[in-house]
């Protein structure tokens, strides 16, 4: 169905890697096929995005948060302290990124206006939902959505290759 | 339509998109209007993968992303910094304000928090930090100035601080000190064994007090396990809901031994556990336990060590069953 790359696409939002996302919507057109045909009938394209969106929000609840702390856990060393000077290992799964582009991307981080930073710090660097952003800078949930927007919008001008 | 004309409103929606799509009350209403967006234009997609990419990106580096941050030291703070290092990010518009804010600061007071047996608290700080005491709890809290302190008397609590680099928080619990900038994790103390589990961020344990033993700097899903009076401390691997779950009412262990489970429900229930003989006592305990009627935990416990129950006094004490299983 010429719909199946935009659903990938809607996966994409909260799944860790394009993979999943795939997996989802392979997961989602055999729930569509073992519907009776005519429950689909009258709007299919409302009907599939309303099956998308439950499978996608039941599958992935925090799974995105997760996935920036699942990479500490993996990546997890305790060091036993000489003085205050530790050098601290990078986990296995962040060396996929050079050196170089990390510098471009904490420059690009540390460069964006005070609250855009700290929204964005918050959700995805430290992994907080938007809710839980949101009571953390005592702004509403909409105005963390907006800043964390903007803030992506910015990076994402920066730093597109 | 719009093509290539409006190149940074695309941008703009592309990054609303995958913000969006990635919200706590995501609706079908969105997916469908979501679907319309894509539809309406073909670069759409493409401005859209590169914010989804770029978000991804991040999300993959959050670690060291953050360490880069905390890190970097923008030339514009040095003015503020030592004294008013604390307030460094906030930039030159900030400066006098710092000049301003100490003299306003009410004068440092200790307070006490504690909470009964079977007693939940969550406490919010001034400085934006939370506490959530788990039951039979005692700790006293100073924000100073210069740093935030905790004295943990006995019991255990989630700490969620709120990052200062100038102004560290720490927590002492018994020959312990718990150091830390800005992140979450679990301390535990109770009856001289302190437990010190992160889910995020980066704490150090250090002796206090003269004691003796090594300092540690623990990661997430690391936790330290620490006798009072000894020298040494292990760090193994834990799991985040090993330490969180009892704030949903849920306690799981892997591999603690009978005392500590024991303790721990202690703190729950009125009436007492007791256990019987040592060696029962440090029986390794793995599994979860859902925290609703005591006659219910202690049965599952009691099933899980191949103990057997009686009532003793005000409370029941496991036994080890005659023919344990083998």
């Amino acid at each position: 169905m010429e719909k199946r790359a935009n659903l990938v696409r809607f996966f994409a939002a909260r799944t860790g890697s394009p993979a999943a996302a795939e997996d989802l919507a392979q997961e989602l057109y055999l729930k569509l096929a073992g519907r009776p045909p005519g429950e689909v009938a009258d709007n299919p394209i409302a009907f599939i995005y309303r099956v998308a969106t439950n499978l996608m929000v039941d599958r992935t609840r925090g799974e995105a948060r997760a996935a920036a702390r699942d990479g500490q856990w993996r990546g997890a060393h305790a060091t036993v302290l000489a003085g205050q000077e530790v050098a601290e290992e990078p986990a296995a799964d962040e060396v996929a990124s050079s050196r170089q582009r990390l510098r471009q991307l904490v420059e690009a981080v540390a460069e964006l206006p005070p609250q855009m930073q700290r929204a964005f710090t918050l959700h995805k660097l430290e992994g907080l939902s938007h809710a839980d952003t949101a009571r953390t800078m005592g702004i509403s949930v909409k105005s963390v959505e907006k800043h964390v927007s903007a803030a992506l919008k910015n990076l994402t001008a920066r730093l597109s290759r | 339509m719009t093509a290539g004309s409006h190149y940074q409103d695309r941008m703009t929606e592309a990054a609303d998109w995958v913000v969006r799509l990635q919200a706590d009350d995501l609706s079908d209403v969105d997916a469908l209007a979501f679907d319309a967006w894509l539809q309406a234009d073909a670069d759409n997609a493409a401005a859209y993968d590169a914010a989804l990419s770029v978000s991804r990106e991040f999300q993959a580096n959050a670690r060291a992303v953050r360490q880069g941050l905390r890190e970097r030291r923008p030339p514009r703070t040095l003015v503020l910094r030592g004294r008013y290092g604390a307030f460094g990010a906030l930039a030159a518009a900030a400066l006098v304000a710092a000049v301003v804010v100490p003299a306003m600061l009410p004068a440092t007071s200790t307070t006490a928090y504690a909470t009964a047996t079977g007693e939940h608290r969550t406490v919010s700080l001034a400085d934006g930090s939370k506490i959530d005491l788990n039951a039979g709890t005692q700790l006293s809290v100073t924000l100073g100035r210069h740093q935030r302190q905790v004295a943990l008397a006995e019991g255990q609590a989630v700490f969620d601080v709120t990052h200062d680099a100038g102004r560290p928080f720490l927590i002492t619990a018994g020959d312990r000190t718990v150091r830390v900038v800005g992140t979450q994790f679990d301390v535990r103390r109770r009856a001289g064994h302190l437990s010190v589990t992160v889910t995020r961020g980066t704490v150090e344990v250090l002796p206090t007090g003269g004691a003796q033993g090594q300092a540690f700097r623990l990661h997430p899903g690391q936790r330290l396990e620490h006798q009072e009076g000894v020298q040494g401390a292990q760090v193994m691997a834990a799991a985040p809901e090993q330490a969180l779950g009892w704030r949903a009412g849920r306690l799981v262990y892997r591999d603690q031994p009978l005392s500590v489970v024991v303790a721990d429900l202690n703190a729950q229930f009125a009436k007492p556990i007791r256990v019987a003989d040592p060696a029962l006592a440090a029986t390794p305990v793995s599994g979860v336990f859902i925290v609703d009627s005591e006659d219910a935990v202690v049965r599952r416990l009691a099933l899980l060590v191949s103990a057997h129950t009686i009532p003793s006094g005000d409370g029941v004490t496991l036994l080890r069953s005659e023919t344990p299983k083998r």
